[in-house]
């Protein structure tokens, strides 16, 4: 209980932390830049100065992109753990990231116009989450064990990948190349100007995630206690996936598919705060997922000089040691 | 109070059916019956869980089906037979969740909701366990907390399926003892199934046969009655 009450402070170091960081990446990186350098670039933009033109065009909706994308796929994360009651559940392991990237792949490479746009890009990315959460949710009801149905949303992301592969091969070298840039993964892929609906899609996903907090309290007991306490647990699960489709389809979109954070970081939290209080555990999923996803993309920063590391590389650095730790000590 | 009008229950097929049964507060009712004869069914029909195949159940004069979900929970609670302990929940935050129709909407506690659990606690003697995980409790002790958390619920009707199954002898008495309190002080009305017959014959109970020949419930007065039942 000690680590509970002292939750406060633990948001407010983690918050500083996130504050912090993210003005270092404002200012450093490749080509060292001044504080004042970063306050005009993101006050008083004039694009003759080259230094400012870097922070506002290239760092800054980098680090937005870290933080709402940290956040994202970490609340996603905790949806999907508390709907199927199982602690390594997640928008990527579970398979809805493959439904984005499907989609994302049929439009991209078969070079339709519409999909090429951003409006096309998003709403398939949208659309291929939902449809495949929806998925994954009928198929829970008749696979009742934890790790058959992580299995399955693994078989489902194969799936996907040999179809994709299939795409690849018959597609045009532009489209091929867009695509595959896009499925790396990648938090650089953001300019300033997408960041407005960007953040405004996340401050919706946010605010319903707040607003479904109590009957996730009660879900964490079960479907039957939800039901119990008069809630349409259809409705619920629907909305469950909904969002999850909103924060998870919304990033994939942008940064490609991301991995382990929307795994590790759920389980981190719950850890930290031993609850089951998804009021706390929402704030910190927010926090922490923000944190360190932002951190992550520092380091890559800091070490690009002499090593690239892709994003996707070092979130599976460290999530995949975490998820042993989980399955040893956790799975039924 | 709970009507029954020529009701048939079960799960998708017809397992036991009910004519003019009432269920009143201010009263502990046990239905006692052989295993798969209908006990769960008929308690999860109550509890609005699965439909009534036929027929009509009313609680205060309304059809169960007419019921808004959270409506229903403020008249019914319902303990399941088998609780399964959640990581990370406390036994403090395992009962608060039966307040959960009476919070705003983040959920957030009032005062008497606090007082409701502490009385719950103390009645039920498991105050020491409040900031145990619940996944960390024996299974007895993990069974005193969900009834105490159906009594944190607040409603008219408390059923429990079999609550004494996982408690020591000392425990057995103790719940029966406190439901009988509970219904006649604070006029609820409480149903359980049991397979404790000898010893719920010692306490004043209203008892109810689910009877395996006629597949029909009825009232039965003493253990003479059920011994029929069960030698057959």
């Amino acid at each position: 209980m000690k680590i509970v009450k002292s939750g406060p402070i633990l948001f407010l170091i983690a918050i500083l932390g996130i504050v912090f960081l993210f003005f270092f990446g404002l200012i450093s990186g490749d080509v060292n830049t001044s504080f004042s350098d970063a306050y005009n670039g993101l006050f008083h933009y004039s694009n003759d100065d080259i230094n400012q033109v870097i922070i506002r065009e290239i760092r800054f909706p980098r680090n937005v992109m870290a933080i709402v994308a940290g956040a994202g796929l970490s609340v996603a994360g905790m949806l999907m753990q508390t709907l199927f009651q199982n602690p390594l559940a997640g928008p990527y392991v579970l398979g809805i990231n493959s439904g984005s990237s499907l989609l994302v792949a049929l439009g991209i490479l078969s070079g339709v116009g519409f999909f090429s746009t951003e409006l096309g890009l998003i709403g398939s990315a949208l659309l291929g989450a939902f449809v495949f959460g929806l998925f994954i949710l009928f198929t829970s009801s008749f696979i009742k064990s934890q790790i058959s149905l992580l299995l399955f949303g693994v078989m489902l992301g194969s799936f996907v990948t040999s179809i994709i592969a299939i795409l690849e091969v018959t597609s045009h070298a532009e489209s091929l190349k867009a695509f595959t840039l896009w499925s790396m993964g990648s938090l650089q892929g953001v300019s300033t100007h997408q960041i407005p609906i960007i953040v405004t899609v996340f401050i919706i996903g946010c605010v319903l995630s707040f607003l479904i907090v109590k009957p996730l309290n009660v879900l964490a007991l079960g479907e039957e206690e939800c039901r119990l306490m008069g809630y349409n647990i259809q409705t619920l699960r629907i909305s469950i996936i909904f969002v999850t489709a909103l924060f998870a389809g919304t990033i994939t979109a942008y940064c490609g598919p991301i991995a382990f954070v929307g795994l590790a970081i759920p389980n981190l939290t719950r850890m930290l705060f031993r609850t089951q209080n998804h009021f706390v555990l929402t704030t910190a999923n927010i926090i922490f997922g923000a944190l360190f996803l932002l951190t992550c993309d520092i380091l890559i920063v800091q070490v690009s000089g002499f090593l690239i590391v892709p994003i996707n590389a070092l979130t599976s650095l460290i999530g995949a040691p975490f998820v042993i730790y989980i399955l040893i000590r956790k799975v039924r | 109070m709970i009507s029954i009008e020529n009701t048939s229950i079960g799960f998708n097929t017809h397992l036991i059916s009910a004519n003019g049964i009432c269920f009143e507060k201010g009263k502990v009712h046990a239905l006692m019956g052989k295993n798969g004869i209908g006990k769960s069914a008929f308690l999860r029909t109550l509890s609005g869980l699965i439909h009534p195949l036929k027929g009509s159940i009313q609680i205060d004069g309304k059809e169960i089906m007419q019921y808004k979900g959270a409506d229903l929970a403020r008249k019914i609670s319902f303990v399941n037979s088998v609780q399964q302990g959640v990581p990370y929940l406390t036994v403090d935050a395992f009962l608060l969740l039966a307040r959960t129709n009476y919070t705003t909407i983040f959920g957030k506690y009032s005062d008497e909701d606090f007082a409701c659990i502490r009385e719950a606690k103390s009645k039920f003697k498991i105050s020491h366990l409040s900031e145990k995980y619940t996944d960390e409790l024996s299974s007895g002790e993990l069974q005193l907390c969900a009834i105490a958390k159906a009594y944190v619920q607040g409603t008219d009707f408390i059923l429990l399926d079999e609550p004494t199954s996982h408690l020591d002898y000392s425990n057995k008495r103790k719940v029966y003892e406190l439901l009988v309190e509970i219904a006649t002080n604070e006029d609820k009305g409480v149903l359980i199934s049991t397979h404790d017959i000898d010893m719920a014959f010692k306490f004043p109970f209203e008892y109810c046969l689910l009877d395996s020949n006629t597949k029909e419930m009825r009232w039965i007065k003493s253990m003479e009655d059920i011994e029929i039942e069960f030698n057959t």
